[in-house]
């Protein structure tokens, strides 16, 4: 039985075998899994499992078990407490074939656009400003407004944004006051205007995560690179393209896959603000496997539509992961 | 073993074993129904052993009403005290069926949808109470919606699995003065003189309809529209009881989609008529800012309390002169869980609900809604000229024609939030026509009935 301190070559190995933040969701390394190690000692090689066994033990039973479930539950007709009936690949043949089921995901895609594209860009440009800043109480408090939303727990925001969205609000008491009294509506009730309104409540929310981990990124680039650069005579625009954007690889990759996630899986927001509102032109995957669980009780129906959401997400994020492997 | 040389690979078998474990132990998503149990035999007897009777009921004002009710029972017989526990509408729809087969379960269940509640086996058959209560001998539309058939889907037929002490009404407000400005001596008598009323009001500057399009109320006068004869009410409670081979896909549906929509289109429904709440809705009613206001009679303690007798109340019409109107009902449904080890007391205090003139009046007063019961039973108070007493009246004339229909929103669990919903705001923004409108409202029922 060895000892909880390993043979000094185990750790070595084990921290190149296992990269940080570079990995899916869909392969997390089991915590505590062993690195490659010389071929010898069989009975080593069992106790190693038998170290892993436990955090294996949980991973299987809360992540590998409900997910095989799924799977399985997608191929019945079930209302989660009756009897199963086996339904083939109906549940996966009605993905492709009801129109409103397709429509969630186009409008989970459109949200990308507000939950990653421009809280990533805005806080590129947010974190490269407060980089210049001096550190000191405007410095605290930029951080601290930027960082607010992310404390705030969804359904409050979202609460808070439909009441300022609504017709005697807030947004449409600002466009008032600046003479743009014609341009007033109920946000979340238009249908051309409800899903970029949404989509706004998740730049909001987003912005300030995407900030705190680029700043705390640009903390860590040696600040001689900048120097160097100011010698060579580059411009902020080309220091930033040079010196910050590369510096920024990995905070990017974990903003990008973090957010995108946010977005295809979104669910209280929309819960909260729109129901999927008016018609179906905010409905999302999230609120629609929800709809089919627990009200329509048509849970084989909201598993493939859920698998489905997880694949999809697998394959959002897999090439912005290849893209932040590569050196 | 040459395989497990390998460390990584070893890791990936013992995966796969465990996978492999895992899929030999899990065959067909399980059932947790219990067996057919032998029909236990009913007591009005309730005797005098110390009770506590729980009932889960939504928040709101549900709590406070069940509170009086439990206190009134408690006055009659003492043994029994009565504990009200609450879940929010929305919570208590998607765990009901787990509240049913955990562990803990109430006595008596508010019973927002029935859903597969009856197929499971999770509801006791209430008519061995019925017979022996005597309930079979009273009005029996006021049953209608709580009767589940053998197949556990349709409606309208079959056992009873709920009661209550009252039910909702739907029917149309007018405000008294506007009403008066228009020329309107008296409710109009049908479909025709009702939209005379509302051009009337156009005319006169004023907005006609005040309704809330964002979470449904311009499916009533939708529902009203459809119904306006007996055979085409007959038709819709069919289809709302599950009734096989119904069908709304008719020319009266879309001849009532058609309506709708142009009233959208003249100005009779506010411009902005999918973004208006129900909350909102009756608010700006109370301001004078329309004549009518179709709603239901949970409504009228809130319009009485902000302008007693500035508001009336009338049935919506019928197509034809001289026809009985009809109407939306849902009863407040509470049903005894196959679990409970109290059902003979939770049978007496439905019964006592339902006949007890206090408790008649409470439903009124507190929980705004009108108790059905015997056909001679006294009809609660309200004061005269006001919202809450037309509701009364009205509802008492309904239940003699038998003039009441559940709600189509009712129909499914889903079909309102996922199709009449959505449909109807798409129709009055004119981005559906009426035939796409009731093909779409069919086709959506029939795959939420599995047809």
């Amino acid at each position: 039985m060895p000892t909880i301190s390993n043979p000094p070559g185990t750790r070595r190995t084990s921290t190149t075998s296992v990269p940080p933040s570079t990995t899916t969701p869909g392969e997390r390394p089991v915590p505590g899994e062993p690195g490659r190690r010389p071929r010898r000692a069989g009975a080593r090689r069992w106790s190693a499992l038998l170290w892993v066994a436990p955090a294996f033990g949980m991973y299987a039973v809360f992540v590998l078990y409900p997910l095989f479930q799924s799977v399985q539950y997608s191929f019945y007709d079930w209302d989660g407490v009756g009897t199963a009936t086996p339904a083939g690949l109906d549940n996966w043949k009605a993905l492709v074939t009801q129109a409103e089921l397709l429509r969630s995901v186009e409008h989970a895609f459109v949200l990308i656009v507000f939950y990653t594209v421009l809280p990533v860009g805005l806080g590129l440009v947010a974190a490269t400003l407060i980089r210049e800043l001096r550190p000191g109480p405007f410095n605290t408090v930029a951080r601290v407004v930027l960082f607010v939303p992310q404390v705030l727990p969804l359904v409050a925001a979202g609460i808070a944004w439909t009441w300022m969205y609504s017709s005697d609000g807030l947004v449409n008491q600002i466009l008032r006051a600046f003479g743009l009294g014609a341009h007033t509506r109920d946000w979340l009730g238009d249908f051309t205007f409800a899903l970029p309104a949404v989509g706004v409540i998740g730049v909001w929310v987003m912005l300030g995560f995407c900030t705190v981990l680029m700043l705390a990124g640009i903390g860590k680039i040696d600040p001689s690179l900048y120097e160097a650069a100011r010698l060579d005579g580059a411009g902020r625009l080309r220091e930033f393209l040079a010196v910050t954007l590369p510096g920024l690889r990995r905070e990017l990759v974990v903003c990008t896959t973090f957010t995108m996630i946010a977005a295809l899986a979104s669910f209280d927001v929309i819960q909260i603000s729109t129901q999927g509102g008016p018609g179906y032109q905010t409905m999302v995957p999230g609120v629609e496997i929800y709809r089919l669980t627990f009200l329509q009780q048509h849970v084989g129906q909201a598993s493939a539509l859920a698998v489905f959401l997880a694949v999809l997400v697998l394959v959002v994020i897999w090439p912005i992961q290849r893209l932040g492997r590569e050196k | 073993m040459r395989s497990l040389t390998h460390p990584r690979r070893a890791g990936r078998i013992a995966a796969v074993t465990a996978a492999g474990a895992l899929l030999v132990s899990a065959c067909a998503p399980s059932a947790t129904s219990e067996a057919d149990r032998p029909a236990k035999p009913v007591n009005t007897d309730i005797g005098a052993k110390p009770v506590t009777l729980t009932l889960l009921v939504t928040s709101g004002t549900d709590v406070p009403f069940f509170t009086a009710l439990g206190k009134l029972f408690h006055a009659e017989h003492d043994n029994v005290t009565v504990k009200v526990t609450s879940q929010d509408y929305g919570a208590l729809t998607t765990n009901i069926a787990h509240v049913l087969t955990g562990g803990n379960v109430p006595d008596l269940v508010r019973v927002p949808q029935f859903g597969n509640l009856v197929n499971n086996r999770l509801l006791t058959n209430l008519d061995p109470y019925a017979k022996v209560y005597g309930w079979d001998g009273w009005p029996q539309s006021q049953f209608a919606s709580t009767r589940v058939a053998a197949d556990g889907k349709q409606r309208g037929t079959g056992s009873l699995y709920g009661a209550g002490p009252g039910f909702g009404l739907t029917g149309v407000y007018y405000d008294k003065t506007l009403a008066q400005r228009i020329g309107m001596s008296r409710p109009p008598a049908t479909v025709a003189e009702f939209e005379g009323l509302l051009a009337k009001a156009k005319d006169a500057g004023l907005q006609p309809i005040m309704i809330n399009g964002k979470d449904g109320g311009t499916v009533y006068p939708l529902q009203n529209l459809l119904m306006d004869d007996a055979a085409k009410a007959r038709a819709v409670q069919d289809w709302n009881f599950a009734k096989p081979g119904a069908n709304i896909n008719t020319p009266a549906m879309v001849s009532a989609a058609t309506t709708l929509r142009r009233w959208a289109q003249d100005g009779y429904l506010p411009a902005d008529v999918n973004t208006i709440d129900q909350t909102r809705a009756p608010a700006e009613f109370l301001k004078g800012k329309s004549v009518f206001f179709p709603s239901g009679n949970w409504q009228a303690p809130g319009l009485d309390k902000a302008g007693q007798g500035k508001v009336g109340f009338f049935l919506f019409p019928p197509g034809e002169a001289g026809g009985s109107s009809w109407a939306m009902t849902a009863a407040a449904n509470l049903g005894i869980p196959a679990k409970s080890s109290h059902a003979d007391v939770a049978a007496a205090f439905l019964d006592f609900v339902q006949t007890d003139p206090r408790a008649r009046q409470d439903t009124v007063t507190l929980g705004g809604l009108v108790p059905a019961g015997p056909v001679n039973a006294a009809v609660p108070a309200a004061p005269a000229g006001s919202a809450v007493a037309a509701t009364v009246t009205a509802f008492q004339s309904l239940l003699k024609s038998d003039g009441l229909v559940g709600f189509m929103a009712d129909a499914t669990a889903s079909i309102n939030v996922n199709t009449l919903l959505p449909q109807t705001q798409l129709l009055l923004s004119g981005k559906t026509s009426p035939t796409a409108f009731a093909a779409k409202v069919q086709g959506d029922y029939e795959r939420d009935l599995g047809r």
